[in-house]
């Protein structure tokens, strides 16, 4: 409750911390109780909420910094214009290249910042969600743990989209693949959002 | 009707005698064997191949391409042609097109003999052949980037020097604030370029045995994944466990990962340096 606390008066980063230590202690003491899933859900939006505020200073940053070059460019280009006879449409052609080019480059380096699609790959095709615990079936597919365990359950004992017979002994943790999804997470804090 | 049939005889004769002129290593004698059955029979496209293999063991590219073009039009599916004229296209430096080849040949490799050694062969050039045509474009990126980033120095320099002097008093602040600037744009600068400096591919991505970006990744019960053609060769001639986890492990259980094949597929797509093989 104290994580919680910390994100309504907006210390998102001891927020997150908080919120990860109840998270460890639950685990260790009820791993397969309610509680892990409640936490965790409080914890994925806290972590959302701080990308949200880092990035949200970040883009700022950004935008300022690209207005500023992008007139100290077209200043150069007017002094180095008014310098040079002849060739103009050549050189218009050529600045305008050059504050589009500059304008990518602010695009490439905002990239990871800006919501997208997550890979197809760290996603479970049965909730379309980032992987927080993958398994992988004996038919090389993988999925969300608790959405298969719910599945073989109660609609039966078969992938979901290979239709091969399956058990949940059957089931191996894709430990690589949840190391990508962590790390994509990492880097692109707004796929912390859940809807 | 029997003069075409002699042809062919005749031209089969030769071909004949310039594979053992090849094994001689005799390239210009098998050169002008395959010659003469090209002249006999040039619709057949086996004495193109023939020859244009001769040509790239004399290093003469431009043959080897004019040959396996010819191959090609004889037969679209020639998997020696498709290899040889991708080298060829390596060779003047037409990467985009000789990926093209390589993956053609590949495909068509892959289709007719799927386990065979000169997979690994196709595979291997066309990998290093991805990892030039990387190099070709990102070298392109890298000059571009750099010019520009020197030209936007210069103006926010100029910039700076022209609000200065304009300015009185505060000097200090500006002078701190102007280096901020300057230290800012060569982060977005080096934050843009970033993709095209080789670094390490991501550990979930690298099988830990031979520590190369995965090609085919299987995965075992104890959740690890390995690249399928060394855990194969450890269980045959080490023994039948987990090398990491050291559990019993059969070849019958390894699982293709399916997702960590995709994630670096589309690592390679956007990280093009590491195609590169020792």
């Amino acid at each position: 409750m104290l994580g919680l606390a910390l994100l309504q008066r907006e210390d998102y980063t001891e927020g997150v911390k908080e919120l990860e230590k109840a998270l460890d202690l639950e685990r260790g003491a009820s791993p397969k109780g309610y509680k892990v899933e409640e936490i965790w859900q409080d914890l994925a939006r806290a972590r959302y909420l701080l990308w949200e505020h880092e990035s949200t200073k970040r883009s700022w940053d950004l935008q300022n910094l690209k207005e500023t070059c992008m007139a100290a460019l077209k200043e150069k280009h007017f002094l180095d214009t008014s310098q040079v006879e002849g060739f103009v449409d050549e050189n218009i052609q050529s600045n305008l290249e050059q504050l589009e080019a500059l304008n990518g480059v602010f695009n490439k380096a905002a990239e990871d910042d800006i919501p997208t699609d997550v890979p197809d790959y760290l996603c479970c095709k049965i909730t379309l969600d980032i992987f927080r615990d993958p398994v992988i079936t004996p038919s090389g597919l993988t999925y969300e743990r608790a959405v298969i365990l719910d599945h073989l359950h109660k609609v039966g004992n078969f992938d979901p989209v290979s239709r091969e017979p399956l058990y949940s002994s059957q089931l191996v943790p894709n430990l690589a693949i949840k190391e990508a999804a962590r790390a994509f997470l990492e880097t692109h804090g707004w796929a912390y959002k859940t809807d | 009707m029997s003069l075409t049939v002699a042809a062919a005889k005749q031209a089969e004769k030769l071909r004949i005698d310039g594979n053992s002129y090849f094994k001689k290593d005799r390239f210009g004698a098998a050169i002008d064997a395959y010659t003469e059955a090209i002249t006999l029979c040039p619709d057949v496209p086996i004495y193109w191949t023939n020859r244009a293999v001769c040509h790239r063991k004399r290093n003469d590219w431009t043959r080897v391409e004019e040959d396996c073009r010819r191959a090609i039009q004889l037969d679209h599916n020639s998997i020696k042609a498709h290899h040889m004229l991708g080298l060829a296209l390596l060779q003047r430096e037409d990467y985009t097109e000789g990926v093209k080849e390589l993956e053609k040949a590949l495909d068509l490799e892959r289709g007719a003999s799927p386990k065979g050694y000169k997979v690994e062969e196709i595979w291997q050039d066309l990998a290093r052949a991805r990892y030039l045509l990387w190099e070709h474009e990102s070298t392109k990126r890298s000059w571009d980037l750099q010019n520009l980033k020197e030209t936007c120095m210069a103006a926010l320099k100029e910039k700076h020097f022209l609000d200065t002097s304009q300015v009185e008093g505060f000097v200090d602040e500006n002078i701190q604030s102007n280096l901020e600037q300057l230290e800012a744009l060569n982060g977005v600068f080096n934050k843009a370029a970033e993709d095209d400096i080789p670094t390490d591919v991501p550990d979930y991505l690298c099988c830990k045995i031979t520590l190369d970006i995965f090609r085919d990744p299987v995965i075992t019960p104890s959740g690890l994944t390995y690249e399928r053609a060394v855990i194969l060769d450890h269980l045959h001639k080490v023994g039948n466990f987990d090398p990491v986890s050291r559990e019993p492990l059969y070849s019958s259980q390894l699982v293709p990962n399916l997702a960590i094949k995709e994630a670096a597929r589309a690592f390679l797509e956007t990280h093009g340096w590491a195609y590169k093989t020792d």
